[in-house]
């Protein structure tokens, strides 16, 4: 990459210009190119048309779950304490965490079949963030934060949507 | 010029982009055969097929809601709880019809048939998706990671 201080040619992803020392981390950036629009980098997440996020609370039952996603027809349930976020439990643990292990819905809190912890975007990181990591770790669903506020969550449908809608146009 | 998003998707045939045959079962086949089925390849439904012909598909959002109605036979066949007659979509048309039907019918998998019919495996949202990120890697999967992508969890989404 060139170094945008002195003009030196440098190996890409180097962190300091050989010439002149300038601190080059971050810089090598991928620019907006005009391939898949450069929308993809330049949008937010939060301006997507995300999904009202179904929420409960750890303590919730895998049966209130599964209630909750028949009925508003989504297939994740956004698990939270004290406005926080702290798990997701999707279609994909009802398989595996509930049908297959055999587990008593009534009896199950969430907190038991959940994925703690789960892979978020911020309100600001750009569409092609949340396709990145979709893509990448396998996911259908991301939950989307504007700090400690939960927005809501960007599915893989809302990618595909607003991929026809905008980028496509 | 760049070819554009739009080429790619108007040129590209389904049947070229659903690399995974989809698991294909018959209507005899238990709810245990397909959930393990399921779950060991990654995928989010199963074709129903009697003979060649597609009759039915049996998707993860369909086992949320059996089980939401209540307990569920392992033992039961999915041919009783398929959703039957299901929307297919020719192996041989462009992608991008295939992502009007899906966005605009709100499906997230499209089983594939060849002209006579006979089940030629199975298109996904996801699998979209990740077509568009590999044929754009610098806009998508060349980002530098972020430190609370980093730090969370892999799996369960």
């Amino acid at each position: 990459m060139r170094c945008p201080y002195c003009g030196h040619d440098n190996i890409q992803g180097i962190e300091l210009c050989e010439q002149c020392g300038a601190d080059l981390a971050g810089l090598d950036i991928p620019e907006a190119g005009d391939g898949l629009g450069g929308r993809l980098l330049t949008d937010r997440v939060a301006d997507l048309d995300l999904s009202p996020a179904p929420l409960l609370g750890p303590d919730g039952t895998v049966a209130d779950a599964l209630d909750l996603m028949a009925n508003q027809r989504h297939g994740c349930v956004l698990v939270v304490e004290d406005g926080v976020l702290c798990g997701i439990f999707t279609e994909r643990d009802v398989l595996s965490r509930v049908v297959l292990a055999g587990c008593d819905a009534t009896a199950t809190p969430l907190s038991a079949v959940m994925t703690p912890t789960p892979v978020r975007l911020e309100a600001d990181d750009p569409p092609a963030f949340a396709i990145h990591s979709m893509v990448s770790r396998g996911l259908r669903h991301l939950p989307v934060v504007a700090g400690a506020e939960l927005l809501g969550f960007v599915s893989v449908r809302n990618l595909l949507r607003y991929i026809r809608r905008d980028v496509i146009g | 010029m760049p070819e554009t998003i739009v080429d790619i998707l108007r040129r590209a045939k389904v049947g070229d982009i659903a690399l995974d045959t989809a698991p294909t079962v018959h209507p005899d086949a238990t709810l245990e055969q397909v959930c393990r089925l399921l779950e060991g390849r990654e995928r989010s439904a199963v074709v129903v097929c009697d003979g060649e012909q597609v009759c039915g598909i049996f998707t993860q959002r369909d086992l949320l809601y059996r089980a939401a109605e209540g307990a569920l036979d392992p033992k039961g066949a999915i041919g009783e709880l398929m959703t039957r007659s299901p929307r297919t979509f020719q192996a041989g048309r462009p992608l991008s019809e295939a992502l009007d039907v899906m966005v605009e019918g709100g499906f997230r998998q499209l089983p594939l048939v060849d002209g006579e019919g006979r089940a030629r495996g199975l298109l996904t949202t996801w699998d979209v998706l990740a077509f568009i990120a590999r044929r754009f890697p610098e806009e998508t999967l060349n980002l530098p990671p972020r430190l609370h992508q980093v730090l969370s969890t892999p799996e369960g989404a």
